[in-house]
């Protein structure tokens, strides 16, 4: 008989893949229902493991519904980073994540984001796995050991 | 982490939630830090880096103040 904790991190594993590969294939983040078909596992087992990923800063759930938030780098709703490459459209909750989207893919990108203070479009171009293309300056507010304290505003 | 026009608009964004200036990088950092960090992340066979591993990332872009410092 399988044990339940080797069982959940063996389902935790599998889950975790095929986030990341379904985020980066399809530019969509899959939620549970979508994962529990996938892997014909049921939907709270599908939960569980998400939870143990959202432990293990794998990936960040929403505080109020328990869905994937941002298989980080890739958000699972619209933001203003938005990551144009290989003919589809991702979205990162922050600049470094847009810029994380483009070495995850390991391809060319676009990449818009509005400036945090007036909100001034910006446009910075990957290419090659170079920088090609950039404006403005990055502005880290939380020191990196506090970074997981609320990595919502971080 | 927000991009910015330039610094004077970091400072404005601070001020305006009277928040201290945190550290300001630049977009070639930023794509290196993001590269190091998130370039296997889709990998079957990803695992976390190390602590080390991560002080070291940062070192390697210049990331070496107390701002960056890992372990509190």
């Amino acid at each position: 008989m399988t044990e339940p904790a080797k069982d959940l991190d063996a389902l935790a594993r599998d889950v975790r893949i095929h986030v990341f590969r379904e985020a980066a294939t399809t530019a969509r983040v899959p939620q549970a229902p979508d994962i529990s078909r996938a892997l014909g596992r049921s939907e709270a087992d599908v939960r569980a493991a998400l939870h143990e990923l959202a432990i293990a800063k794998v990936l960040i759930l929403a505080p109020n519904d328990g869905n994937i938030w941002a298989a980080n780098p890739f958000c699972a709703v619209p933001s203003g980073f938005r990551v144009a490459a290989a003919g589809k459209h991702y979205w990162g909750i922050c600049i470094w994540d847009a810029l994380g989207i483009v070495a995850a893919l390991g391809t060319d990108a676009v990449i818009t984001a509005p400036c945090g203070d007036c909100g001034a479009g910006m446009t910075l171009e990957v290419r090659n796995g170079q920088l090609v293309r950039s404006e403005g300056v990055v502005h880290f507010a939380i020191p990196a050991h506090h970074w997981w304290d609320n990595i919502g505003f971080t | 982490m927000l991009l910015f026009r330039d610094e004077e608009h970091v400072d404005r964004w601070c001020a305006a939630r009277d928040l201290p200036r945190g550290a300001i990088i630049t977009p070639e950092q930023t794509w290196r830090l993001a590269d190091g960090w998130y370039k296997n992340k889709v990998k079957p066979d990803w695992r976390r880096h190390t602590l080390e591993e991560t002080e070291a990332l940062l070192s390697s872009i210049g990331l070496t103040s107390a701002f960056w410092n890992l372990r509190g």
